[in-house]
């Protein structure tokens, strides 16, 4: 240090610019931006709930949506629909997703050259408008669209000579035309799953597809249940594949593909005996027994003349026939067979009306096919699509893209890109539907509105359809008398409605407050079997020959037919069946895949004589030795950023072909080959243990007879050693098991004293209801803001759902008729009276609340992770890699709850029993005179959305509560409780099955 | 000896960006018509003078703008609709020239941008309406708002100092947890504490 600066100097230096760089410490403030005009019915703060209808699928569930300063933030099922009464599915809760996806279009699209650019409306509108005049011989091809909007497609194509084709990619046309057939009527069946004594299902998945998910998910959930009288209803499944609808059967009866005319046949003709009944089938009955049946079936005689007994004893009964899974060659005649069964059986009427007109998808793929020839023949100048994406949806076989491209001018309304859309020269993007006004008339005598519940999405300039249409037809000088689509639909219902039902006025506003009004509809009285008007063959069809296993492609529970493909929450649900995410899997037979030396994660080439696709195998005992199951609604390759590259598309080893005569597209086609490509991967799966218990008390059952002789209680718990509330780790003795025995004397201290008057929250949640749905798991997801990781993160393990549905496999036997025994149990974190995660954590974000409630603090969270590493229900969850910054686009940020806070990583989170929920009430109760909190007033988002009805949440310290009531039952017990003690408050009621547990110890 | 000059230019350097910054910062406080006010508010909006109860002031309710603090969870701010509703009559004979910005917003419907001055983290959930409800005066937190031509944030890092120094009470406990739980444990007549200090009561 000679002529250096010298160290003192350096100092201060160091100093003064360090002083003077702390005076940077402005950067932009954060704004208080107010309304220009506040709107009335916006309270800053407080939640704005308007009613609608969910377009996502045909069922068109009730839904209310919460909004917050004019955003939609949730959805949930509304109550007061006729239909689904409350219940919402995943793919409901996700279409709140859709709304704010990133990948839907800012405007029209105009084609130029090979790319699509944005225009303006006017300049859209115009050329539309132009090429329609121009041109002319327009086809327009549509999905099922609401009671309105249909009448102004109808007119609009009439008044430009065109042509109209109905297209979905799941439809239950088989089954509306066997309706046809059978009893004349023009809608399909509603079905009272909830009164039948015996419910069969030929296939039928009802509570992932078909005309009501949810309306039937509530329907098993009541009819399972032990009634007053102590009997439970039954449920036997007939098919090849178990589907989640078909896991919580009481027995299967694994029949082969295609075979369950036979069957029914064979059934009906025990029942209906010498008696001739069956009116005009009587001659097919003569020629159908149980042997024939057996033999077609490939299950035992003993087994279906032993059903067929009790189908035609038990009262009432109600089989239902294959579905859009099951949609074989001669589909229709197994529906038709199927009828026949529930009529000698005098089910018509009681289980199954048919003059209630159900509306549902129904379209008939061989119109498809008609419009596929006449647009490559060029028949067709202007082809518009909208709300359906043939060029996906439709199996390649059918050369729907190449005919499309013949088309002169193609217009697509779809509002996000999909394989349709990539083809079009213009796009006119239609708004969500809870942008947009519309109805629905789920069956006769309901007639629901939908409303938009804000204004659209600023970052996307789109145009209602209705609205464009009508433009367009005055523009070429067609006036539909009105200027906008609410106009329209207004006049329609304002002629529909006569004097008697009072003011319009007034019942158009109670009807959109209410969802639906329902009138009563005079029954009419076809209920007598008609002979068939058309060639009906009920054998087992043939099937394309391309290998030893027979192929089964049925719509997913996530994707529907691929819909739903593009929202990160259904790609992060885990499938109900196969608990896997993000990709596609191939469902196979241990014993098969052992045979042929394949083993789970092994991706394999599957081959029909249309196609091939690759795809690792998973292991199922839920599916016949003989086949093998791909779900739909994987390979998009242009629908949005989470769609894409996910998995395989299914269809492209179908065939083109229609089912005669309903013109359904036929799933059941083909034979498969299955040859190992040497690769494996690692399954994106959220299970751990395959479906076993390893002898843990998990998910016990008990048997129907075992109820109400319960043995007097096994081996008492010992000394309840419950510990003391806030840090003080001395066990204290309780009074043995109470729940409500918490917190026990002595650890009432502090904030914690005098708390025997405040609630204790608790939840129980009836497993015999249970479906596995998985309608909870979304619903949590939607409400608290929980994130999606991604399938790299789930494949390590790293999912961060807060409910999962455990599956478990008790009894199932894919060779012969037999009980099954699959348990679902929604898992949760079980706020642990003596929770293990508590003491652990070093810096006390986790602790009990004097209500009861393991509570986490996320800003005191340090991210240690001790707290999930001794937690033995392993529910909590890490935040690794934030994932709610650029892995959530605008505006998909919109959609989060205000009143939960979004977690950074580093942070652990897990149940909170919708604190959120429980404060706004209590607040909400405070204010008006500080009056206590009714029971039920508190609904988490899982019991909210439950279709079943299975999950009660409550004060468990209110005997007169619901909560209290339920776990009184002889069913109820804790998960892992008795070898644990960790005293949960999320209690379970045992499954009841049919066949005899073996008590005591652990089933 | 040689490299002073280097040191000193570069600690002017730094000055002089500091001090632009902070210029910089100062005017990032909203563009009005003719640019941000001394407050850094896009408006030089006196809440003595609508709100205070000196002769020829207001005397408005706190809640006549921040109408939403007794039902909701947020107090809210006023819609530019609010003040044009009396100033599209009220010139006002302080400061015609920053009541005139009002029009202008309302003629380009545009939002005033304040900037924000009273902020609980976003993992903690403050109900407004419940402090109401149990009978606080919005003072009790704000400070007495009412006397205030400019309102300021008291969490800034020189409010140890003007408390220390200077002797001011600070305007509002801010950003400070602690604040909030010395109330909560106050205990009330009865001797018993008077509100919860449950952590999930206001941290979910």
């Amino acid at each position: 240090m000679t002529d250096g600066i010298k160290r003192r100097d350096f100092l201060k230096v160091l100093g003064v610019t360090g002083a003077g760089a702390t005076l940077t410490g402005c950067s932009e403030p954060e704004r208080l931006l107010p309304y220009v005009v506040a709107p009335e019915e916006i309270t800053p703060g407080v939640a704005t709930w308007y009613t609608t209808v969910c377009d996502g699928c045909s069922a068109q569930c009730g839904m209310w949506v919460r909004t917050r300063e004019g955003r939609a933030v949730k959805v949930e099922g509304n109550p007061n629909h006729p239909v689904s009464r409350g219940g919402l599915c995943s793919k409901g809760h996700a279409t709140l997703q859709h709304l704010y996806n990133p990948d839907r279009f800012h405007g029209p699209m105009i084609r130029e050259g090979d790319r699509l650019r944005q225009g303006t409306w006017d300049e859209a509108e115009q050329q539309l408008a132009a090429q329609i005049g121009a041109i002319g011989n327009v086809m327009f091809i549509g999905g099922r669209v609401g009671p309105s909007m249909s009448n102004l497609i109808d007119q609009f194509v009439t008044a430009i000579d065109g042509t109209r084709v109905q297209y979905d990619a799941v439809s239950d046309a088989p089954l509306l035309e066997a309706a046809r057939i059978a009893y004349g009527e023009p809608g399909l069946p509603s079905y009272d799953v909830g009164n039948a004594r015996l419910l069969l299902s030929f296939g039928n998945d009802f509570i992932e597809t078909g005309s009501s998910p949810v309306a039937h998910n509530k329907g098993l959930a009541q009819m399972s249940s032990v009634d007053a009288a102590g009997s439970k209803g039954r449920f036997v499944y007939l098919g090849p594949r178990l589907s989640t609808t078909g896991l919580n059967a009481d027995e299967w009866i694994p029949i082969r593909p295609g075979s369950e005319a036979a069957v029914a046949l064979g059934m009906a003709s025990v029942i209906a005996g010498d008696a001739g009944a069956a009116g005009p089938y009587a001659d097919v009955l003569r020629s159908y027994s149980p042997a024939t049946a057996a033999q077609a079936a490939g299950v035992s005689e003993d087994a279906i003349r032993e059903l067929a007994e009790r189908f035609g004893s038990d009262s009432p009964t109600l089989a239902m026939g294959p579905s859009a899974g099951g949609h074989h060659r001669n589909a229709t005649a197994a529906n038709v067979a199927v009828m026949i069964l529930n009529d000698v059986a005098g089910n018509v009427g009681r289980t199954v009306h048919y003059d209630a007109n159900v509306t549902a998808a129904a379209s008939a793929y061989a119109d498809m096919e008609s419009a596929v020839s006449a647009m490559a023949a060029g028949q067709v100048g202007v082809a518009m699509v909208h709300g359906t994406n043939p060029a996906y949806s439709m199996p390649a076989a059918s050369g729907f893209a190449e005919a499309f491209a013949q088309a002169s001018f193609k217009v697509s309304f779809a509002s996000a890109m999909d394989e349709t859309a990539a083809l079009a020269d213009l796009i006119l993007p239609d708004r969500h539907f809870l942008e947009a006004w519309g109805d629905s008339m789920p069956r006769q005598g309901v007639m629901a509105l939908q409303q938009p519940v804000m204004q659209a999405v600023p970052h996307f300039d789109s145009k209602q359809a209705g609205d464009v249409l009508l433009a367009a037809s005055a523009h070429l000088g067609n006036d539909l008398g009105s200027a906008t689509f609410y106009e329209f639909m207004r006049a329609g219902h304002m002629e529909m409605h006569d004097a008697s039902m009072g003011d319009f006025e007034v019942g158009w506003r109670q009807a959109l407050r209410e969802g639906a009004v329902e009138h009563e509809v005079a029954a009419t009285a076809t209920t007598q079997l008609q002979a068939p008007d058309v060639a009906l063959s009920f054998d087992t069809p043939a099937l394309d020959q391309g290998g030893d296993l027979t192929l089964l492609v049925h719509p997913s529970p996530r994707f529907g037919g691929g819909e739903f493909s593009n929202s990160p929450w259904l790609q992060e649900l885990p499938d109900p069946v196969s608990k896997i995410t993000w990709h596609s899997w191939l469902e196979m037979n241990g014993n098969t895949a052992e045979q042929r030396g394949i083993r789970e994660g092994d991706i394999v080439t599957v081959t029909s004589p249309h196609g091939s696709v690759d795809v690792p195998v998973w292991i199922y005992p839920g599916i016949r030795e003989d086949a093998v199951a791909l779900a739909m609604g994987g390979g998009h390759t242009d629908m949005g950023r989470w769609a894409n590259e996910s998995g395989v598309n299914a269809l492209g080893l179908l065939p083109s072909e229609s089912e005669q005569p309903s013109g359904a597209m036929v799933t059941l086609a083909t034979t498969v080959s299955v040859t190992p490509t040497g690769e494996r991967r690692r399954i994106a799966t959220i299970e751990g243990s395959k479906g076993d218990q390893h002898d843990r008390p998990i998910a016990p059952a008990v048997a129907l007879a075992d109820l109400g002789h319960a043995e007097e209680d096994e081996e008492g718990h010992g000394e309840l050693q419950e510990l003391q509330g806030v840090g003080g780790f001395v066990p204290v003795p309780g009074d043995g098991g109470a729940a409500t025995a918490f917190p026990l004397e002595g650890a009432q201290h502090g904030p914690y004293a005098e708390s025997h008057e405040i609630p204790r929250w608790a939840m129980a949640i009836d497993l015999d209801k249970c479906t596995g749905c998985s309608a909870c798991v979304t619903a949590c997801q939607a409400e608290n803001n929980v994130p999606w990781v991604g399938e790299d993160q789930i494949v390590m393990g790293r999912d961060m759902n807060w409910v999962r549905i455990e599956r478990y496999y008790e009894q199932i036997d894919a060779t012969q008729a037999g009980d099954l025994d699959v348990r679902m149990l929604p898992m949760i974190c079980q706020h642990c009276g003596n929770a293990p995660c508590e003491p652990v954590c070093p810096v006390f974000a986790t602790y009990h609340t004097p209500e009861g409630v393991n509570a986490q603090i996320y800003n005191r969270c340090v991210g240690t992770r001790y707290c999930a590493n001794n937690c033995p229900y392993k529910v909590r969850v890490f935040n690794w890699y934030r994932y709610t910054d650029e892995n959530v686009p605008d505006p998909m940020n919109w959609q989060w709850n205000p009143d939960v806070t979004v977690r950074t990583n580093g942070i652990m989170e897990k149940c909170s029993f919708c604190m959120q929920r429980i404060r706004e009430v209590e607040n909400r109760a405070a204010l008006e005179d500080g009056r206590g909190i009714r029971d039920g007033e508190i609904v988490p988002a899982c019991e909210q959305s439950c279709p079943a009805e299975a999950i009660v949440f409550g004060n468990i310290r209110d005997e007169n509560s619901r909560v209290s009531q339920v776990v009184s039952s002889e069913r109820t017990y804790r998960v892992l409780d008795e070898i644990l003690n960790t005293q949960p408050a999320v209690h379970y009621l045992k499954k009841v099955t049919f066949h005899e547990v073996a008590t005591g110890g652990h089933e | 000896m040689r490299k002073h000059w280097l040191i000193g230019g570069l600690a002017g350097v730094f000055a002089l960006a500091g001090l632009a910054f902070v210029q910089g910062g100062g005017s990032q406080g909203g563009e009005g018509a003719e640019g941000p006010v001394e407050s850094g508010q896009p408006i030089a909006f006196p809440h003595n003078q609508h709100a205070g109860s000196e002769p020829g002031q207001n005397n408005m309710d706190c809640q006549f703008c921040h109408f939403s603090a007794e039902r909701s969870v947020d107090a809210g701010i006023p819609s530019v609709a609010t003040c044009w509703g009396c100033h599209i009559a009220i010139p006002g004979t302080n400061n015609p020239q920053e009541v005139a910005k009002i029009q202008g917003y309302m003629e380009r419907d545009e939002p005033i941008p304040w900037v924000r001055i009273y902020k609980i983290s976003d993992h903690a959930h403050f109900p407004h309406m419940r402090h109401i409800n149990a009978g606080l005066e919005c003072q009790q937190c704000h400070g007495e708002v009412q006397e205030m031509e400019v309102l300021e944030k008291a969490d800034e890092w020189w409010t140890p100092a003007k408390e220390l120094f200077f002797g001011q009470d600070p305007v509002w406990g801010g950003d400070n947890m602690g604040w909030c739980v010395e109330c909560h444990r106050e205990p009330d007549e009865n001797g018993e504490q008077q509100a919860s200090t449950d952590c999930a009561v206001c941290h979910y």
